[in-house]
């Protein structure tokens, strides 16, 4: 239990010693982190924790009394399932977007490097840039890579507009597939344009059908994963290389007593890409030796550190609850931010040590720290800039102060669709194989974030475990590929932890059970990788033994991520209930009635034994109606007890 | 005797009532501007989290009789208002002892200044004074008017309980084995409730987690570098 110690107490928030570790430091000094923050918010209002409370107009804001006895509408009328349809749309409108605008950024980017405005970019991968060019119907004939790059730049632009009509990469989604999405009206018809008519339709006196709002939903979140993400994902491997298998290293561990720390933190490669570049400047290296280091260490947090690990192999510090403690091993010299699941509170922790911390995007600034704009057009000298002032942030560092927990695990990345495609030997049909003989049962991918309400990555390590015993692939993005690195089921020799039949595939292939395949917004390789699967057998994605899960997910995007991802016929289990139990009839479309629409649902399961054994089930499932041999799933006696009352389950949907 | 009863059942979380004391309690009696007030006005009910943060209780005093807190106040600061029924206390004469809080039993008792201190800036000992103007108007405190479950409710005590009694006694009768007790629809909060409860279920698993990866480090895996997971078949999650 909580006990009075500090150490008690950090054991019930995380299962990983180096955060154990700082978080006992933060209490001891008193830096306030996540944790106390969470506790100071209890209790959280149930209105809101339910979908119940409106505030989209000012007639209101309104709220539903679940109990039935108090009101019962919003002011304008609307009821519980309008107001959680709504709010739920917003969600996925918000995540959608964030992940969009992410890869406009890159788009942009990519159009300038085409145009030849930039400094720091090349076209890395020139196959991939022909290949894409090719699917999207650019003349590549004759051409240079630059003309063919410019004629994908401004193709993929048009899939942000209204004007296109449809997405450049929807082609890859099965034939039954996207005729399943026109049937329901929900091909997505443009990235921005989704996103805005969400907006437009949750405005009070626009959609007021439950069943109408979840269907744009939906959509919605196909115009990002087919759409904003997957032009993140392909621009990037473009740009930057297409990830190939890679060894690198992970936990707090990975920081170096002897050197200059830059953590790099957020999402999008644009700036880690030439930060790691600047950070072997021989000018700078000298800098920092004369001030009494050996060397600059760039490390990886989030899917900024995701993004550096799958092509560069550059170590990795941590998941989202680590970006707090990575600063009170006080062994940083500067953490530099871009966008995305930043907490404000960085700053506040910073001011206690020597740390700088950077932002450098102008639409993400932070009070009180210090803005490099940066600017791809000039991203090699603003990259050198700030590298230099972390570098002379090391003659600040009080050394006595460092305390760097434990050592790090190895881990490997790099997993892309080519790489997988590669390891296989150019075609999936080693791994269908494997499916289909039954060593492999199917493949789940655990995605998703942490969150301070269930300790940091129990769930996305217990149920990565059970699945792999079980003769489950995992593939995994985000945080939880970081949680499954500590926990040192990324490395080749962890095909021992696997049941007996995955195990053998990963010893013919040198693989890890569990596939790194990169950041949040490469869940569109997941969904692309889906694809290729179900085309090489002819069938749609949702009868392929697939699943997803997202056990410790907090942000809106991932709730974009889980409804393209459904949407595209792919159950996934939420480990984190989200604010829809108002609405019992929203709660029974989408972890029930969806499953006869788009052949997938949503599932609330915070046990991750209990996940891992639905999702079990989920699969031999799918592979009975394959006609592939099944086996009963029955409950593992050494499983904890089931929770009396199904989490979140009020309808028996 | 009208007073407000609690439901905690009911409760809901969303600290509207705590809010709505604070205003009340203010100079200027509006929500846009009470916080700016000097000193700020104070809540006098406190909602917090049970053993599962999906579970809340609104904690406001009970004015009891006879009050621990009327008797051992030195000063004569705590006096009691016999015709509402409510436990007062006078910041003029407080001294900020603190022997109120000393004694309370359910810890109900706060200090901040207020606009009547004895002096500008001192602490007194801050309650719920029943929203006694309130009452006289003939309206409900101000707790229990915003209460939208009706966690909070004003009325005659005796008639609060008894209608706690009849929803109460079905389930009574249920655990007997006589009848069933499900409401039409069941419990709209079970599923955010069980989610509380999950809540602290895994925490419990990642204690035990820790344990039993600290005892396997000491069975001799050095916890060398890509493998020093345990097994997923380890002890945990015993005691959910």
């Amino acid at each position: 239990m909580s006990g009075s110690n500090g150490n008690g107490r950090a054991r019930r928030l995380t299962i990983n010693e180096d955060a154990q570790a700082m978080i006992d430091v933060a209490r001891r000094e008193g830096i306030e982190t996540v944790w106390d923050r969470l506790e100071a918010q209890q209790p959280q209002c149930g209105y809101c924790a339910l979908g119940l409370s409106c505030r989209n107009c000012a007639m209101g804001p309104c709220r539903i009394d679940p109990f039935g006895e108090g009101p019962q509408k919003g002011v304008c009328g609307a009821g519980a399932d309008v107001i959680v349809a709504r709010n739920l749309g917003r969600t996925i409108a918000a995540g959608s977007s964030s992940h969009s605008d992410h890869g406009r950024d890159i788009l942009e980017t990519f159009g300038a490097l085409a145009r030849g405005d930039t400094t720091g970019y090349q076209i890395a991968d020139e196959a991939k840039l022909r290949r894409l060019a090719d699917e999207v119907g650019v003349p590549t004939e004759g051409q240079t890579a630059q003309e063919v790059a410019v004629g994908l730049a401004d193709a993929l632009l048009d899939d942000y507009g209204t004007k296109k009509g449809s997405l450049s990469f929807i082609g890859r989604a099965p034939e039954a597939r996207r005729a399943l999405w026109a049937e329901l009206g929900i091909t997505p018809r443009g990235i921005d344009r989704e996103n805005v008519e969400m907006l437009h339709r949750t405005h009070m006196g626009v959609d007021n059908d439950y069943v109408n709002t979840l269907l744009h939903a939906l959509r919605t979140g196909l115009a990002d994963g087919w759409g904003g993400s997957m032009i993140a994902t392909e621009l990037s491997d473009v740009m930057f290389g297409t990830p190939a298998p890679v060894m690198s290293e992970v936990n707090l561990g990975v920081l170096r007593t002897d050197q200059v720390n830059i953590a790099m933190h957020g999402h999008n490669p644009l700036l880690s890409d030439v930060i790691v570049a600047a950070a072997q400047d021989p000018e700078l290296i000298e800098l920092a030796r004369s001030l009494g280091a050996t060397g600059i260490n760039v490390v990886g947090l989030c899917c900024t550190g995701n993004e550096m690990l799958m092509r560069r192999g550059v170590p990795m510090a941590g998941n989202h609850l680590m970006q707090e403690l990575v600063l009170i091993t006080g062994a940083l010299e500067a953490m530099v931010v871009d966008y995305q699941c930043i907490m404000p509170s960085i700053v506040d922790v910073a001011k206690c040590y020597h740390t700088k911390i950077i932002s450098t995007s102008d639409k993400a600034k932070f009070t009180g720290a210090t803005h490099v704009s940066f600017d791809p057009q000039h991203g090699a000298e603003i990259a050198q800039q700030i590298v230099r002032m972390a570098v002379e942030a090391y003659a600040d560092r009080n050394h006595e102060r460092v305390r760097i927990p434990g050592k790090p695990v190895r881990m490997m990345g790099g997993f892309s669709v080519e790489a997988i495609l590669g390891a296989l030997g150019g075609t999936p049909k080693p791994l269908v194989d494997a499916i289909a003989s039954g060593a492999i049962r199917g493949a789940v991918a655990v995605v998703g974030c942490n969150n301070p309400k269930l300790p940091q990555d129990l769930e996305h390590i217990e149920l990565t475990q059970r699945l792999i015993e079980n003769d489950v692939l995992v593939l995994v993005t985000g945080c939880a590929a970081v949680a499954n690195g500590k926990a040192g089921h990324m490395v080749p020799e962890a095909a021992a932890m696997a049941g007996p039949g995955l195990r053998s595939v990963c010893e013919a292939l040198g693989i890890p059970p569990v596939l790194h395949m990169g950041s949040c917004v490469d869940n569109s390789r997941v969904i692309a990788l889906a694809a290729a699967l179900a085309d090489y057998l002819g069938v749609d994605i949702d009868k392929l033994p697939l699943a997803g899960a997202a056990p410790e997910w907090y942000s809106e995007k991932a709730v974009a991520i889980g409804s393209y991802v459904v949407a595209s016929g792919i159950t996934t289990v939420l480990g984190v209930q989200p604010a829809i139990f108002g609405s019992p009839n929203v709660v029974g479309l989408l972890a029930g009635g969806l499953d006869d629409v788009v052949g997938a649902k949503f599932v609330v399961e915070p046990d991750p034994a209990e996940a891992a054994l639905w999702i079990r089930r989920l699969i031999e499932g799918k592979r009975r109606d394959l006609g592939l041999p099944f086996t009963e799933v029955v409950a593992d006696a050494l499983a904890p007890a089931a929770s009396a009352t199904p989490v979140g389950s009020r309808t028996g949907a | 005797m009208r007073a407000v009863f609690i439901n905690p059942e009911r409760c809901i979380g969303c600290l509207q009532c705590e809010f709505a004391c604070a205003v009340e309690h203010s100079a200027s009696k509006s929500e846009s501007e009470a916080f700016l007030e000097v000193p700020v006005p104070r809540k006098r009910v406190h909602v917090e989290a049970g053993p599962t943060p999906t579970f809340a209780f609104p904690n406001r005093c009970r004015h009891c009789d006879p009050a621990p807190c009327l008797q051992v106040c030195p000063s004569g600061a705590i006096i009691r208002d016999d015709a509402l029924g409510l436990v007062l206390v006078e910041p003029k004469r407080c001294i900020g002892c603190a022997m109120c809080a000393v004694v309370c039993p359910f810890d109900v008792l706060t200090f901040h200044p207020l606009a009547d201190s004895p002096a500008e800036g001192v602490a007194v000992a801050v309650k719920c004074d029943g929203c006694e103007d309130r009452v006289r108007r003939g309206e409900s405190p101000a707790c229990a008017e915003v209460c939208k479950v009706d966690a909070l409710v004003f009325g005659e005590i005796n008639e609060l309980v008894a209608a706690g009694r009849l929803r109460e006694s079905g389930a009574v009768l249920a655990a007997a084995g006589a009848t069933a007790t499900e409401l039409p629809g069941g419990d709209p909060l079970v599923g955010w409730h069980s989610w509380g409860a999950a809540r602290e279920a895994a925490a419990t698993a990642a204690d035990q987690w820790t344990t039993g990866r600290t005892a396997m480090n000491a069975h001799g895996n050095n916890g060398q570098a890509g493998n020093d997971s345990p097994t997923g078949n380890g002890n945990k999650g015993e005691g959910r």
